[in-house]
């Protein structure tokens, strides 16, 4: 059951569980947390730049840099941990039929763990640097097979 | 819930931009992943997304993160301060005050774009 408290130490009296107290203060801490990231990566791509602009060389340029791998990265995660426990306060509220709730919650859950897995292949384990050197001055310099 | 129609208000669009944001978060993750398939591929999802349609649910999905994210932090100091639940419904209004002082100058960077952007017929 979700914590309704509206003070740390109300949430203590009220958790059922360890965890669910854990997730009570994370939801607080990644809240925080992405106020700061989450604001600036608006800013960054939606607000400073013309997001008519954005296409495939302008992701791949940022997906190549090591800063915004962590910090597109660190959005993600928390961004799907917290999104995922809040859907999940709702689903407590909103299905009241306890297999359909097991059933809904297991179909979400998978959903969210494929696409932060798409999603983190594409931030950490695909190199975009590659594609963009073909329009670099050094491509020129290496010998051609 | 607490007292009084403020608070409800408060809950309910908290409630309701937060799902706004997750969905928002799956169908964007997807889209930008999409780049590992190579130019061809990302740029014609991109393109699709670029319709001012899509632009008109990006500010809106921007008005929700910005409402989402003050208004948690209204939450934390409801939660961690003495005198956060007594004021906050003042609070409240100061989370939809700051929401609406920094939409000001984001939709005058912004809109003309989406409006330039829709008499070209949208996309690069």
């Amino acid at each position: 059951m979700a914590i309704r408290a509206r003070r740390y130490a109300d949430a203590k009296a009220q958790a059922s569980t360890n965890t669910e107290l854990l997730w009570w203060v994370f939801m607080r801490v990644s809240g925080v947390v992405m106020v700061f990231l989450v604001l600036g990566h608006i800013l960054m791509n939606f607000v400073l730049i013309d997001v008519n602009t954005i296409n495939y060389q302008y992701v791949a340029g940022r997906l190549s840099n090591t800063t915004w791998k962590i910090y597109d990265w660190l959005i993600l995660v928390l961004a799907m941990l917290h999104g995922m426990n809040g859907l999940r306060y709702v689903m407590d509220d909103w299905i009241r039929d306890p297999s359909r709730r097991f059933v809904t919650k297991a179909v979400v859950y998978s959903l969210a763990v494929l696409v932060t897995v798409v999603g983190s292949f594409s931030l950490l384990n695909h190199d975009f640097s590659k594609d963009l050197s073909q329009n670099t001055p050094t491509q020129g310099t290496m010998t051609k097979p | 819930m607490y007292r009084g129609r403020e608070g409800q208000w408060a809950f309910f669009l908290h409630r309701i931009s937060g799902l706004a944001l997750l969905l928002w978060l799956f169908i964007h993750t997807l889209n930008i992943a999409s780049a590992m398939w190579g130019p061809a591929v990302s740029n014609r999802l991109m393109a699709f997304f670029h319709v001012p349609i899509f632009q008109i649910g990006l500010l809106l999905v921007t008005a929700a993160a910005m409402y989402h994210s003050f208004n948690g932090l209204r939450i934390i100091l409801m939660d961690f301060t003495g005198w956060g639940v007594r004021y906050q419904r003042q609070l409240w209004y100061g989370v939809l005050g700051l929401c609406v002082l920094l939409a000001i100058p984001g939709l005058i960077l912004t809109v003309p774009r989406i409006l330039h952007a829709a008499s070209h017929g949208g996309g690069q």
